[in-house]
């Protein structure tokens, strides 16, 4: 029993592995929103061509493994002579695969923004990307939000995967702890808890905001 | 040159991506058979539906690669040690029997209260009401999001070669890092998991709009 008396020890170490946690949840989150918003917008466009790229960009970064994407990222490029840093690695794969999951969010949020709207702006003279930008994508994000919550909770946990290429978070330090002092037990749960601390209140954060859009919708 | 060693490590490749799919297999059996009686009793009043909350809450707030390393490595100590196989099979279930029972319930919450009512006025029993009238008719609502669950735990299978699990990413570091073509062997292994998992998307897709339709036709007899 004297070993839990130990985690007070690694507590510091873990706390800092939990701000890394964080930078790679918040870097992905805003390169996935970025491209997701690009890619969405895209998957309208008037271009064949454009619309059928962005739906292989989409498609294909859906379909694989963001820890094969990881790894092609961090491991793969190294074999044409791109060295990454894992914390890079990690976050511009997680922003890139993310990015192909929020197209298809902002897509329908997009989608549910009536044609009236557009067509009212597009009377007042406003070009294609004031449209969007100024008329639709306020309008949309209101539908996105509760998808978009959900997938940075998902992004939280899955930042975990960060280890496997040897970014610094919260996962990688305890494994290196437990390789140390053989504490798995211990050392783990108090891992799975801080991930809970982290994604409970976040989950909670958006049902309050689930509540609140939904409110001013009606 | 290089391709010829790929050629050489198909068969390995192949007969791994064959472990993938009897993990993902077992993972979704122990899902889908926990998940339902952990639904009823989230929908239960008092404490079973309370510790149904909590684990389902827990399971899904906790990283899954987390849950496998306490599987694997955090039961060692305790005198437990599974294969990695078996530990990923059971930390993938785990986890996954919690995203399913939100997704029956969300199913049963979908069958309107007046068919429930009805049952309970012929005199059906609570469990025949269960049996015969809602579950069958919230298969529609729980079809495309179990389909969903299905396509993301094929590729959350890959989080097992982090645990050493036998399946395709794992052979496919082990490959990699025999030869030295990462490239090559990741790209591959990722056009593998794209041929898994991309007709299976398909089918969800089609299988939403189906019912998507169904539904339609449903409400305007």
């Amino acid at each position: 029993m004297n070993a839990w008396g130990r985690i007070g020890e690694f507590l510091p170490v873990l706390l800092a592995g939990a701000v890394t946690t964080v930078e790679i949840t918040a870097g992905g989150f805003l390169i996935a929103v970025a491209l997701g918003l690009l890619a969405g917008a895209l998957l309208g466009a008037g271009s064949r061509a454009v619309r059928a790229a962005a739906r292989v960009y989409v498609d294909v970064f859906r379909a694989v493994p963001v820890l094969t994407q990881l790894f092609i990222l961090y491991f793969g490029l190294v074999e044409i002579g791109v060295r990454l840093e894992p914390l890079q690695a990690a976050i511009l794969g997680f922003g890139i695969n993310g990015g192909a999951y929020l197209a298809e969010v902002f897509r329908a949020g997009i989608l549910s923004v009536h044609h009236g709207q557009t067509e009212a702006a597009q009377m007042l003279g406003m070009t294609r990307l004031a449209v969007l930008r100024i008329v639709v994508l306020p309008q949309a994000m209101r539908v996105a939000l509760p998808s978009l919550a959900n997938y940075a909770i998902g992004l939280l946990k899955d930042s975990t995967l960060a280890s496997a290429v040897a970014a610094p978070e919260l996962m990688f330090l305890a494994r290196k702890l437990v390789d140390r002092t053989f504490l798995g037990p211990q050392i783990f749960l108090t891992v799975a808890v801080i991930y809970l601390a982290m994604s409970l209140p976040l989950g909670q954060l958006t049902r309050l905001a689930e509540a609140r859009a939904g409110r001013g919708r009606r | 040159m290089s391709w010829s060693i790929l050629a050489e490590s198909m068969p390995q490749l192949l007969q791994a991506a064959l472990d993938t799919l009897r993990m993902t297999g077992l993972a979704f059996l122990i899902a889908a058979a926990l998940g339902l009686p952990l639904a009823l009793a989230r929908m239960a009043p008092g404490l079973p539906g309370r510790l149904a909350l909590g684990y389902i809450e827990v399971m899904r707030g906790v990283p899954q690669l987390a849950i496998l390393f306490l599987i694997y490595f955090g039961l060692v100590p305790l005198g437990v040690a599974l294969h990695a196989f078996t530990a990923a099979v059971i930390g993938l279930g785990l986890s996954g029997s919690a995203y399913l029972a939100e997704v029956y319930r969300a199913g049963v919450l979908a069958v309107d209260p007046g068919q429930r009512e009805a049952a309970q006025t012929i005199g059906m029993q609570r469990v025949q009401v269960l049996r015969h009238v809602v579950l069958p008719q919230a298969w529609p609502a729980v079809l495309p999001p179990m389909g969903n669950y299905l396509v993301a735990l094929l590729k959350d299978t890959s989080i097992a070669s982090i645990i050493s699990a036998p399946e395709l990413m794992l052979r496919a570091r082990d490959l990699s890092s025999e030869y030295f073509l990462p490239m090559h062997y990741y790209l591959l292994v990722g056009g593998m998991y794209l041929v898994m998992a991309w007709p299976l998307m398909q089918g969800v897709r089609v299988l939403e709009r189906r019912l998507a339709r169904g539904r339609l036709q449903g409400e305007t007899r």
